[in-house]
């Protein structure tokens, strides 16, 4: 059977004028293979994201102790058992400090996603989720998607020093940003380009006409800025390019609702549930082509998760808990890093409950979960816990690898090959590595 | 939801104290030399205000507080105290059930018997005139079904407000009606409380019913009580303090938990019919007032209505927090009591003017069905019971004996906008 | 750029800035010798060294910045429906972030968006008769002259410049295209109005030189380049009508012009704005966007206790600096505050007013004295559950004196620190002590602790205290060499400090240039302290200075690159008409 292009059988609309054609979701657009080909006839694309959860783990509870697929699950991993075939883990990776001050809670996160450990948060490349976004996330609507879950305006997506992309906070707010206005039902029947977005579109072109003639007037630095600038209006420009042409139909794509309003703040349990609730959103926003890069943020690098009533956060429990000499770790501490580990389950859990293709949504992700440090008290960035979750036909999970102290962007590295960047060598000095880690490869 | 007090001593009392068992000055004897210190500091700071410090709910001799809860003092559930054996009162539909025609006939629905209960109800709630009878239950005869509380040694929260124990066999105190007296729920006999044999054998009025929970609604803000005390020298023994009793005129602080914040700040309803003061003293950290009308506001269904208390006391204990615990007794006049509690007669709009008959018959007949008494017999018990203030032409009491157990929190209570705001500007300035 | 604290002790690590103060303390004794000390009066003496200045800068405009522009332009009540992107701190001051930002895509989209939802309202049904110059013809396809009438109005006021040749024509012609698939004169407009306000020049003021002075002086700002930096820095918001005029008429140009469109400001209502801004800026007020507390903990704190606590402060400040007129230095020790009811019930203080603000004194010896006192200093400073006397210290130390806390170092062993709800160690400076004995932390910690634990009075929220964990607590405390046992002893501290004007005119000059200050500028900063000094620290009168020294517009000798870009390329299009 040949593949028949569902926008083929749209290409003609007269711009402006209603266009009403039924398409029923014919059977004949799956492939034959059915893996990672949807109804649309296009193939599922892959999708890349990062999770990141603060303050580290308890080595104990979390390293398995053998290496290789047929290892036991510890006891803080337990809850992932359901996905050890999806999951790949990564321990004793290290950020090769160079000499460069380590930062608490800066250094490790930004040397993990940027392959270059910086004392601040004054990145000096691109964070591995921006890099994976300009090569499979220019087409849609949103370049990537960040969110943010513990009440924090923070993210650790940078394409520069000091402009981070900023975290959605609350479920309505992100539920807003996508399925508000601008958002087109991509299974709706009738599409109807709106001219609006044509004018407005040509408004942006116009904008992008000064270009020239302003970074003439600027010094060095402020051209680079302006640049940014511009981009992020043709990034804009895009968007609404992709408004005048009719979504791709999706398979079982159903238009969620609002979420409920909910308490945005630290405490575990509200955290536990923001944390659903945008997860849920942003699986939809997945699965509907919105976006093909995400950024979680369970909890801050400086974790201010805390347990109702409570006087210390997970972050000053790190360094104020004694360790309790039965347990030989920090008990407190251990616990909110155990669900890290049930939130993280959960997210995993809302990717697995969209079907896509023959498979799941998951299927078709790549995410990458890391902490910033490894044993938070002593602020190490040596041995960050990291894993990587889902996969899709490039990359290879199910299996438990100990770094030994390889330089950490080993993963960074693989990551993006697996996301079809052509790249050779990530990082600098110590971090600079051209070693694939080929396990991860499929 | 009324506060789970038990008898012995209150979950709240248990908290008090073990938070006085982290100050240094745990038992009374210390208190005092512990409050008498403090107020050798407060006083050496002259008249400037005073120590802001954690437990300085006292400045410059003056307190303010504000109620955090209010319910009815009555007691266990009947079920547990054998205090109804005759059950619980009826409505008039319940009753109307029970006569020859209120049966349910052969295969009536149920929708159809409920409408029917409905109408023989309201024939039963309807006076000889055509009269409605919650608005004139002087109308009605005596309801049989409307039970209430007759045996003598029945536990019942409250204090002794007469001075006299009816089961000594003393003759009655002046300005009362004989009756016989509750028993304290730690045996204490001349427990004043005859509302209590009025409602206790009404369902609404036991643990899990609605005729006690009126608080929520003051957390609403919808009313408020406040109480200020004036010179005290002394929070544990005083023998000469000012105490006074008003409506708030500004809704409850409440924190996110729905729990009342300390130090708020309310103005004090400037109506003269809703403020009232007495003289009082403090013994052994126990608050008492000599006697004062009071009333309060009250609302439902959007009506406004008045909480009277005739020669009101305070008896309450006073922590070192600012915490006041006790109870609030006095006299209820009883045509006011009926309209407040059952009839809703003199209902008023919030323009002030009389609520139109239909909300007040609505909602006093609508009350009656929920809550599962007569309007008759409730009117006409509270007439029975009443213990107080004997006409003095017929003797009969018009009022009768009522009891509140209150608790309140350290709260600011200004007299206007205007004037408090002076009033604070000397307090703070120097 | 080099940081001019950088400089001032080359080879001695950052971790010593705190021990900074002292060096500058030398120079500042000088000064106060030669100038003859104190006498409140201007002195004769003192003149502004040669300036020095800094280079162009393209500065994104803030929120608050962005939202008065809009309101000043097109009124009050036009709504900005945008979430903007938060602004990026550079040198303990967003000001200078306002300098090195980039922008994102999310930025530009919610940009896009705030300029939809003005241009919306703007020429709505109801309200474009207020902004029209005129009404367009009926009966022919789109009315260019009406809609050019419109730009030049607007584009000038939203470019904060004449417009150019052709710019006029070029948002006319999107209007027309607008209007030819919209079929509507306002839609077309409103996308052009769009596209104006999404432009660079808008969002970012690009500053421009002057053409190269004839006498072969130093190079300065434009006219149009000044304006933007006068208004801003006197009043958060762009030009006005007059100071553009004045701009265009090259009033700008003479001391005398200068000073009265300075003078103007300042006596605006606007300059409160601007003051409130500043310390919104050095007060790091964003933090406040994510307060929060334990509600079990502290049940008093909500929202609107945060927002109260912000403005609080910010209307003590205000009060105190400009309606008082009074010493900078007073704002650490004065009992004057404003308070609202929700504050009152935590200050525990009565408020009889039950809408809105009263003006209140905090009782004297009750441990409130300065707005270092003031909640929202407290609460900002501290844990959602408890208090933190090393946040304390480092904000203080920070904020107020301009001294760098370094981080703590990456592997320390924190095992010392026993369990902070023990009994043996119920007090923040019980747990402490065992950071200031352990020899990694106690370099650090020796110098924020003994200043935040004069704090402890103060709980988590900045209600006071007298116990911790029953314990009393120990208030007692010092700050670079003072000791005292009270929060009011901490406040004399902080005003006798001769770092707090310093740290003062510092940050106001920063903010005022959005870049940090260079080594050649100290003659240049010695200047406006000692005029802040014999002006008796006013504020206002720091501003003041600010606005008409030379070194405020000129542009550094490396900071002229863009030599083939002068304002002769901004020819007016009719005349100057704007």
């Amino acid at each position: 059977m040949s593949k028949i292009s569902r926008r083929t059988l749209l290409r003609g609309a007269v711009r402006g004028a209603a266009v009403s054609v039924a398409l029923p979701l014919l059977n004949c657009f799956l492939n034959d293979g059915g893996k990672a080909f949807a109804a649309t006839g296009q193939r599922i694309p892959l999708r890349f994201g990062t999770w990141v959860w603060g303050c580290g783990f308890i080595p104990e509870k979390w390293i398995p102790a053998t290496t290789g697929s047929a290892y036991v699950m510890p006891e803080h991993l337990v809850p992932l058992e359901p996905y050890r075939d999806q999951l790949a883990l990564f321990s004793g990776f290290d950020v090769k400090l160079d000499g460069v001050p380590n930062k608490p809670h800066i250094t490790g996160c930004f040397g993990l996603r940027t392959g270059i450990p910086v004392p601040d948060t004054n990145v000096k490349a691109p964070t591995l989720d921006v890099l994976v976004s300009d090569a499979i996330g220019r087409d849609t609507r949103f370049r990537s998607l960040e969110i943010s879950t513990s009440g924090i305006q923070r993210s650790y997506s940078y394409r520069t020093a000091g402009s981070p992309n900023p975290s959605e906070i609350s479920p309505l707010a992100l539920y807003q940003r996508i399925f508000g206005e601008g958002f087109q039902d991509p299974n709706s029947m009738a599409f109807k380009p709106d001219p609006h977005y044509m004018v407005h579109h040509s408004v942006l072109s116009a904008v992008a006409d000064d270009r020239q003639r302003l970074m003439k007037i600027v010094g060095a630095e402020d051209r680079q800025r302006l640049d940014e600038y511009f981009t992020s209006v043709r990034q804009l420009e895009q968007q609404l390019a992709l408004q005048l042409e009719p979504p791709a139909p999706v398979e079982n794509f159903v238009m969620p609702g609002a979420p409920p309003e909910v308490t945005l703040d630290s405490e575990m349990e509200n955290v536990m549930t923001t944390h659903r609730l945008m997860a849920g959103l942003l699986a939809r926003a997945l699965q509907c082509n919105q976006t093909r890069v995400f950024n979680v943020l369970f909890s801050d690098t400086t974790s201010n998760l805390r347990r109702s009533g409570t006087t210390t956060t997970h972050h000053t429990l790190t360094h104020e808990e004694p360790v309790d000499p039965q347990l030989g770790y920090q008990r407190e501490v251990g616990w909110f890093a155990q669900r890290s580990m049930v939130a993280w389950r959960e997210f995993l859990d809302e990717l697995a409950a969209i079907p896509e293709g023959d498979g799941t949504l998951l299927d078709n992700c790549v995410v990458l979960a890391h902490s910033d440090c490894s044993i938070a008290k002593a602020h190490a960035v040596e041995g960050i816990p990291a894993m990587v979750a889902g996969g899709g036909d490039r990359i290879r999970t199910g299996f438990h690898m100990a770094g030994k102290g390889d330089p950490v962007s080993r993963l960074g590295l693989t990551l993006q090959q697996g996301m079809g960047i052509q790249v050779e060598r990530w990082g600098t000095l110590s971090m600079d590595t051209n070693r694939t880690i080929t396990e991860l490869l499929a | 939801m009324p506060i789970n007090f038990t008898v012995s001593g209150t979950r709240s009392r248990e908290r008090l104290r073990s938070r006085r068992q982290q100050t240094p000055c745990p038992g009374n004897r210390d208190g005092y030399h512990h409050a008498l210190l403090r107020w050798v500091a407060l006083l050496s700071l002259g008249a400037s205000g005073g120590l802001h410090a954690d437990d300085s709910f006292v400045r410059d001799g003056e307190a303010g507080f504000v109620l955090s809860h209010i319910e009815y003092a009555l007691s266990q559930d009947a079920q547990e105290t054998g205090a109804c054996p005759e059950g619980m009162s009826s409505s008039v539909s319940e009753i109307f059930s029970r006569t020859p025609a209120g049966r349910r006939r052969n295969g009536e629905s149920d929708a159809d018997y409920a409408q029917r209960l409905g109408k023989g109800g309201k024939a039963l709630a309807t006076g000889p005139g055509g009269e409605d009878l919650c608005q004139h239950p002087e109308a009605g005869k005596p309801d049989p079904y409307f039970h209430t509380v007759e045996q003598a040694n029945i536990p019942a929260f409250g204090i002794d407000i007469d001075g006299v124990a009816s089961s000594t066999g003393a003759a009655p105190a002046p300005n009362t009606c004989p009756h016989d007296d509750l028993i304290g729920m730690n045996g204490e006999p001349g427990i004043d409380n005859q509302f209590f044999r009025v409602v206790g054998c009404n369902r609404s009025f036991q643990s899990t019913g609605q005729s006690n929970t009126f608080a929520t609604e003051m957390l609403t803000g919808s009313w408020g009580i406040l109480l200020t005390l004036a010179g005290v020298d002394d929070i544990y023994n005083d023998d000469s303090i000012e105490v006074g009793f008003y409506s708030n005129a500004d809704p409850i602080k409440l924190s996110p938990t729905r729990v009342p914040l300390a130090y708020a700040t309310y103005l004090s309803d400037p109506d003269p019919r809703f403020r009232a003061t007495a003289h009082g003293r403090i013994t052994n950290g126990v608050l008492t007032t000599d006697p004062t009308d009071v009333r309060f506001h009250y609302t439902v269904n959007s009506m406004l209505l008045e909480r009277p208390l005739r020669r009101a006391r305070l008896q309450a204990t006073l922590s070192n927090d600012g915490e006041i615990e006790g109870y609030l007794a006095g006299y209820a006049p009883l045509e006011e009591l009926y309209d407040l509690k059952f009839g809703f007669r003199n209902g008023k709009t919030s323009a002030g003017e009389l609520a139109p008959l239909h909300l007040r018959s609505l909602s006093s007949n609508g009350a009656a069905f929920v809550l599962g008494h007569t309007c008759t017999g409730a009117y006409h018990a509270l007439y029975a019971h009443a213990d107080g203030d004997p006409d003095p032409q017929t003797g009969k009491c018009t009022s009768i004996s009522m009891q509140y157990r209150v608790r309140a929190i350290p709260a600011f209570v200004v007299d206007s906008e205007a004037n408090a705001a002076q009033a604070k500007v000397t307090v703070v300035s120097e | 750029m080099k940081a001019w604290e950088k400089a001032t002790a080359p080879g001695t690590s950052w971790r010593c800035r705190v021990g900074r103060f002292l060096a500058f303390t030398g120079i500042c004794l000088f000064f106060a010798q030669a100038a003859g000390c104190g006498d409140g009066r201007p002195h004769e003496s003192i003149v502004e060294p040669q300036p020095v200045g800094g280079p162009l800068l393209v500065r994104r405009l803030t929120e608050s910045q962005y939202r008065a522009t809009v309101a000043d332009i097109f009124g009050p009540d036009i709504p900005v429906a945008a979430r903007f992107e938060r602004g990026i701190r550079a040198e303990g001051l967003q000001a200078i972030g306002t300098s090195e930002s980039g922008m994102s895509p999310f930025g530009v989209e919610q940009y896009d968006a705030a300029a939809q939802s003005i241009a919306d309202a703007v020429l709505s049904e109801g309200r474009r008769d207020q902004y029209m110059p005129c009404i367009p013809a009926a009966g022919v396809a789109f009315d260019a002259q009406c809609a050019a009438l419109f730009f030049d109005r607007y584009g000038p006021r939203l470019l904060r410049r004449p417009m150019l040749t052709g710019e006029v024509d070029r948002y006319v012609n999107l209007a027309e295209q607008g209007n030819a698939r919209l079929g509507s004169f306002y839609e077309g407009l409103k996308f052009a109005l769009i596209g104006l306000m999404v432009s660079p020049e808008f969002l970012l003021r690009i500053e421009n030189a002057a053409p190269t002075s004839e006498n072969g002086g130093p190079r300065q700002l434009d006219a149009y380049s000044m304006a933007t930096r006068l208004s801003y820095f006197l009043t958060n918001s762009t030009p006005d009508q007059a100071l553009l005029e004045a701009a265009i008429a090259g009033d700008l140009a003479t001391q005398e012009g200068l000073a009265r469109q300075v003078d103007r400001l300042i006596a605006s209502p606007g300059f409160e704005k601007a003051v409130r801004a500043f310390f919104e800026d050095m007060l790091e007020f964003e933090l406040f966007d994510d307060l929060a507390k334990d509600p079990l903990i502290y049940p008093a704190f909500n929202s609107d206790v945060a927002a109260d606590a912000r403005e609080q402060m910010l209307l003590t400040i205000s009060d105190h600096l400009i309606k008082q007129d009074g010493d900078y230095r007073d704002l650490f020790t004065t009992r004057n505050t404003y308070l609202t009811r929700d504050l009152g019930i935590v200050y525990r203080l009565p408020v009889a007013t039950r809408k809105g603000w009263e003006p209140a004194v905090f009782p004297e010896g009750g441990g409130r004295q300065g707005i270092h006192t003031d909640i929202g200093f407290l609460a900002l400073h501290s844990h959602p559950g408890r208090s933190s006397p090393t946040l304390r210290g480092k904000a203080v130390r920070e904020v107020f004196l301009c001294q760098e806390v370094p981080d703590p170092p990456a592997n320390v062993n924190f095992s010392v620190v026993q369990d902070p709800s023990s009994t043996n160690m119920p007090t923040a400076r019980d747990r402490l002590d065992a950071h200031r004995t352990e020899p990694s932390c106690a370099g650090c910690h020796k110098i924020m602790d003994p200043l935040g634990l004069t704090l402890e009075n103060f709980d988590g929220l900045g209600a006071y205290r007298t116990r911790e964990n029953g314990a009393v607590i120990d208030a007692s405390g010092s700050l670079d060499g003072t000791e005292f046992d009270t929060p009011q002893g901490l406040a004399q501290a902080l005003h006798d400090h001769p770092e707090t004007p310093r740290c003062l005119v510092e940050k106001m000059y920063r903010f005022a240039v959005g870049r940090d200050t260079v080594w050649d500028e100290r003659a240049y900063m010695d200047y406006l302290i000692e005029t802040f000094r014999t002006n008796g620290y006013r504020v206002p009168a720091l501003m003041r200075t600010i606005a008409l020294s030379k070194n405020f517009f000129v542009i550094s000798a490396e900071g002229t690159p863009r030599d083939e870009f002068t304002s002769t390329g901004l020819q007016a299009q009719e005349g100057g008409r704007s």
